[in-house]
């Protein structure tokens, strides 16, 4: 009798929690809820709290997708965005990148920088501002970060490859070591991203414990040392309390911390959740308070279905984008190219992919800036590339000589256009959709586009293994740079081999320049030429996802490299909570 | 019994000779690990990238490379990482005890309940809560154990808003910081571990019970266990000494057999849970192309395996004397 009962206990018991979790509660606004409402008009101070409705102590656990693998955010094992958004918490920068993607002076750090001259940049640093161990912050430690990253101080030294630094010749002390000034051999468009927050600050007094920063041996082998070492240092507003791998990190106020704002809570824990789908039922269980999944149809409506908690979306730094792969002779066609990339519909596209948890996706019309940024210029509208007109890309193939056009393609040549392939990263379900879409374009063309997955997309796109690929960019923050590193005829990231001398010497000058303005004409020139040769076709901004227990305050979404822990001294909980 | 094992054991080296090299190979053929620098914007210099080739030896042919790996694993260097920070050695002895930790529970709770739950069913045969526990069985055998464990957590979390305080957790081992005390310790370790077990467990429990069910139906209809009754022997002796010890042996085969399964079926868990298992560690190591760490993986799965069948052979001479003297 025990036993009947005791069975139909259990059988109960696992009923019930089976059956319990069919239902849920709640509601929530598409791209914004709750505490996020005001982001789209305030999106730098959205969701923030006075000081006094703060409380004092408590814990924030904030969900990271990925392990941090390498301490040191400048190396290219360390330069990943976990690693980024940790660094925050405890590396000073000169710069901070701003939700709105615009870099701001770190005042908490910084008296001034200032570009005096073309090739001469003065950082002036608080007489206040030390590391955790009392040590003053100082010229040593921008002449040190500088020279890790200089291809020609330290060789060795495996560096993410941030652009720039070769054209560092010297950084020298002054003012105690309260000023740094930094000699360039010629300009650098993109001064402001020496030392922000995607290149920090390192500690020199530290490195010289491990390593001679005379010599480029001792430089590598600090390099490593702050590489394999969870910090012990801190010049931000925490400290590394605890380092659990693949678990945690547990930071802890910096009790040296010299900002304006002193850190509210007693820890603010990074946990490291691999998978992005357990992320909203840890949110609901609050065994996390703040999570920044990649949006999903699923996690966008899980969340807006979990009570007490607010979501943003915002259009972030990563776009998609088609890349055709001018190895393939029949792609060298220029007006071949324009008409495919005519075909296309990327109004189409969105509608059929993010438009569905986003509305607020627009196609992105620049190859060179984001529409946050200064300098976005809309340059494929006018081309007619993306419009999904079929039939005035049919009558460019016509004027260009190709017949069979809608059946089988066939070029002036009297070839027959061979079938090509499309391919994207296998398991995107977004990217295998866009892939099919465009060859669903293409067959209008009497093009015969076969859709391929594949399992490694950078040795694919590196050994050109593909006729049309469907990819990502992530925008840096340094545009004029990141378009050398993207477009020039010789870079490695330049995977279609686009060759172009005008358009080369037009991105060289942009990066080179000291008139900003000019520089940004320059590129927007360049943009519209390359845009003009259809080469890549920008498809959209990828939207990003912030979630938040409704108890966290002064958390908000930052889509550039930077992450939500751009403020990471500023997050608290709200009082009586 | 001791010879027969020696013997087995030395079978089993070149299974897992051959079955490692397969794997390196097909590790090697599944992607380059340079990809994530590869698409990294600003691109790294071309030295980094020579350099990473280099540390991992892609540089090498492939024989020389497996070769120079199993050379390692001999003095407790199971090869370079992608992850240039890690020791793959370290983090397998690591993720070994927290995998361990979950099957074996796992394992414990199933047997249990499948032995109890098939002994029941067999001998209130087409009784209805027989057909109850059948129905539950197959639904549990068709649940897929991904769907099954997200079930179990959303149960979970309405579990705590009914009792008002968070007794169940979804995620890790433990609570990072841990609390303080060591009652509240052990309630946040069984707090932590309670939905992976039921979902790891409830699988085999399905398989298992139908088993043991099947098994002692036709111990309990053969002519020994009719004879014993006959003499007048006790109900319960004739249950539990003749008849349960006999039905046993089958489901030792079984449950052994189905260590791979039960290791399958972590890394589905591990991965829902985000326990930082072997499981969860195969799955990375394939994500980043890692073939020393995956070839490391099946090195260590392989043994666990091939041991726990000589575990099982060597039960078998306890459960049923025939074999020990054979």
């Amino acid at each position: 009798m025990r036993m009947k009962a005791a069975a139909a206990v259990a059988v109960a018991g696992a009923s019930a929690l089976l059956l319990s979790a069919c239902g849920v509660g709640g509601g929530g606004g598409a791209t914004a809820s709750g505490n996020f409402a005001d982001c789209a008009e305030n999106i730098n101070n959205c969701n923030s709290v006075p000081e006094d409705q703060l409380q004092q102590g408590g814990t924030i656990t904030f969900a990271i997708e990925k392990n941090i693998p390498n301490w040191n955010v400048v190396s290219a094992d360390g330069n990943v965005f976990e690693t980024g958004m940790a660094t925050q918490a405890y590396l000073p920068a000169a710069f901070d990148t701003q939700p709105d993607l615009t870099l701001a002076l770190n005042t908490d750090l910084m008296v001034s920088a200032d570009l005096v001259n073309p090739t001469t940049i003065v950082y002036k640093i608080k007489p206040e501002a030390v590391w955790s161990d009392g040590t003053p912050i100082s010229a040593d430690d921008f002449a040190y970060s500088w020279k890790m990253q200089s291809p020609t101080e330290c060789p060795e030294c495996a560096t993410a490859g941030n652009g720039g630094w070769d054209v560092v010749q010297d950084v020298v002390g002054s003012d105690g070591g309260k000023t740094a000034t930094m000699t360039l051999s010629h300009p650098f468009t993109d001064w402001q991203n020496y030392f922000s927050s995607g290149q920090p600050l390192y500690p020199a007094h530290i490195a010289a414990q491990h390593g001679d920063l005379n010599t480029p041996e001792g430089i590598a082998a600090s390099f490593d040392w702050f590489g394999k070492n969870p910090p012990t240092y801190s010049g931000g507003p925490y400290v590394v309390e605890n380092w659990q791998d693949n678990q945690a990190l547990t930071l802890a106020p910096n009790p040296r911390w010299y900002g304006a704002t002193k850190p509210k809570l007693d820890q603010l824990i990074m946990r490291v959740i691999t998978d992005a789908t357990q992320e909203p039922i840890a949110l609901q269980n609050n065994e996390v308070q703040v999570i920044y999944p990649q949006p999903q149809v699923d996690i966008v409506q899980q969340i807006q279905q979990i009570p007490n908690v607010s979501q943003n979306q915002q259009l972030g730094i990563q776009w998609e984008h088609y890349d055709f792969n001018l190895r393939n002779p029949f792609l060298q066609d220029k007006a071949l190219r324009q008409a495919m990339y005519t075909a296309v519909n990327r109004e189409d596209i969105i509608a059929k992919t993010v438009g569905q948890f986003n509305p607020d996706v627009q196609p992105l019309n620049s190859l060179m800036f984001l529409p946050q940024m200064e300098g976005y210029t809309d340059n494929v509208t006018a081309t007619g590339l993306g419009s999904g007109d079929v039939e005035r890309a049919k009558q460019i193939l016509t004027d260009a000589g190709y017949t069979g056009v809608g059946e089988k393609l066939v070029a002036p040549s009297g070839e027959a256009v061979p079938d090509m392939r499309i391919r994207y990263t296998v398991g995107n379900a977004i990217r295998q959709n866009e892939s099919e879409l465009f060859a669903g374009y293409m067959k209008q063309l009497g093009i015969n586009v076969a859709v391929e997955p594949t399992d490694d997309l950078g040795t694919t796109l590196s050994a050109g293994d593909y006729d049309i690929m469907v990819f990502a960019w992530v925008q840096s923050p340094a545009p004029f740079a990141n378009a050398q590193q993207t477009f020039l005829s010789s870079s490695g990231n330049n995977f279609g081999q686009y060759k172009n001398p005008r358009t080369d010497a037009m991105l060289n000058e942009a990066a080179s320049s000291a008139d900003k303005a000019a520089a940004t004409a320059t590129l927007n020139e360049a943009d519209r030429i390359i845009m003009e040769d259809a080469y890549v076709l920008p498809l959209y901004q990828k939207p990003t996802l912030i979630a938040a227990q409704d108890t966290v305050a002064n958390v908000r979404g930052n889509a550039s490299l930077a992450g939500p822990t751009y403020n990471a001294g500023e997050w608290a909980l709200r009082a009586g909570s | 019994m001791l010879l027969y094992a020696v013997r087995r054991i030395v079978i089993s080296i070149p299974i897992l000779l051959v079955s490692s090299f397969i794997v390196f190979w097909l590790g090697t053929l599944s992607g380059n690990p340079l990809t994530p620098l590869l698409l990294r914007n600003p691109p790294p210099p071309q030295s980094v990238l020579d350099a990473e080739a280099a540390r991992l030896h892609l540089d090498e042919p492939l024989v020389p490379r497996y070769l120079a790996w199993l050379g390692g694993v001999f003095r407790g260097d199971f090869g370079p990482s992608v992850i240039a920070t890690q020791d793959i050695g370290e983090e397998l002895a690591t993720r070994f005890w927290v995998t361990m930790r979950l099957i074996i529970v796992a394992m414990i709770v199933a047997l249990v309940l499948a032995v109890l739950v098939g002994v029941y069913t067999a001998v209130k045969q087409y009784s209805k809560s027989d057909y109850a526990a059948t129905f539950i069985g197959f639904l549990f055998l068709a649940m897929p154990s991904f769907w099954l464990a997200i079930l179990l957590k959303q149960g979970g979390i309405d579990f705590n808003t009914i009792v008002g305080d968070q007794v169940i957790y979804t995620i890790g081992a433990s609570s990072i910081p841990p609390p303080d005390g060591l009652l509240a310790r052990v309630a946040d370790v069984a707090g932590h571990m309670v939905l992976p077990t039921i979902a790891l467990a409830l699988i085999s429990y399905a398989a298992w019970s139908r088993f043991t069910r099947a098994s002692m139906l036709e111990t309990l209809n053969s002519d020994y266990v009719r004879l014993a009754r006959a003499k007048g022997l006790p109900r319960r002796t004739v249950m539990f000494r003749h008849a349960l010890r006999t039905a046993l042996i089958p489901l030792t085969t079984v449950t052994a057999l189905d260590m791979a399964t039960i290791l399958g079926g972590a890394v589905i868990t591990e991965t829902v849970f985000q326990w930082r298992g072997l499981g969860d560690f195969l799955i990375e190591s394939i994500r980043q192309f890692d073939t020393y760490a995956v070839t490391s993986w099946l090195l260590i799965s392989a043994t666990i395996v091939i041991v726990l069948n000589l575990v099982a052979d060597l039960l078998y001479g306890v459960l049923d004397p025939r074999i020990r003297y054979a």
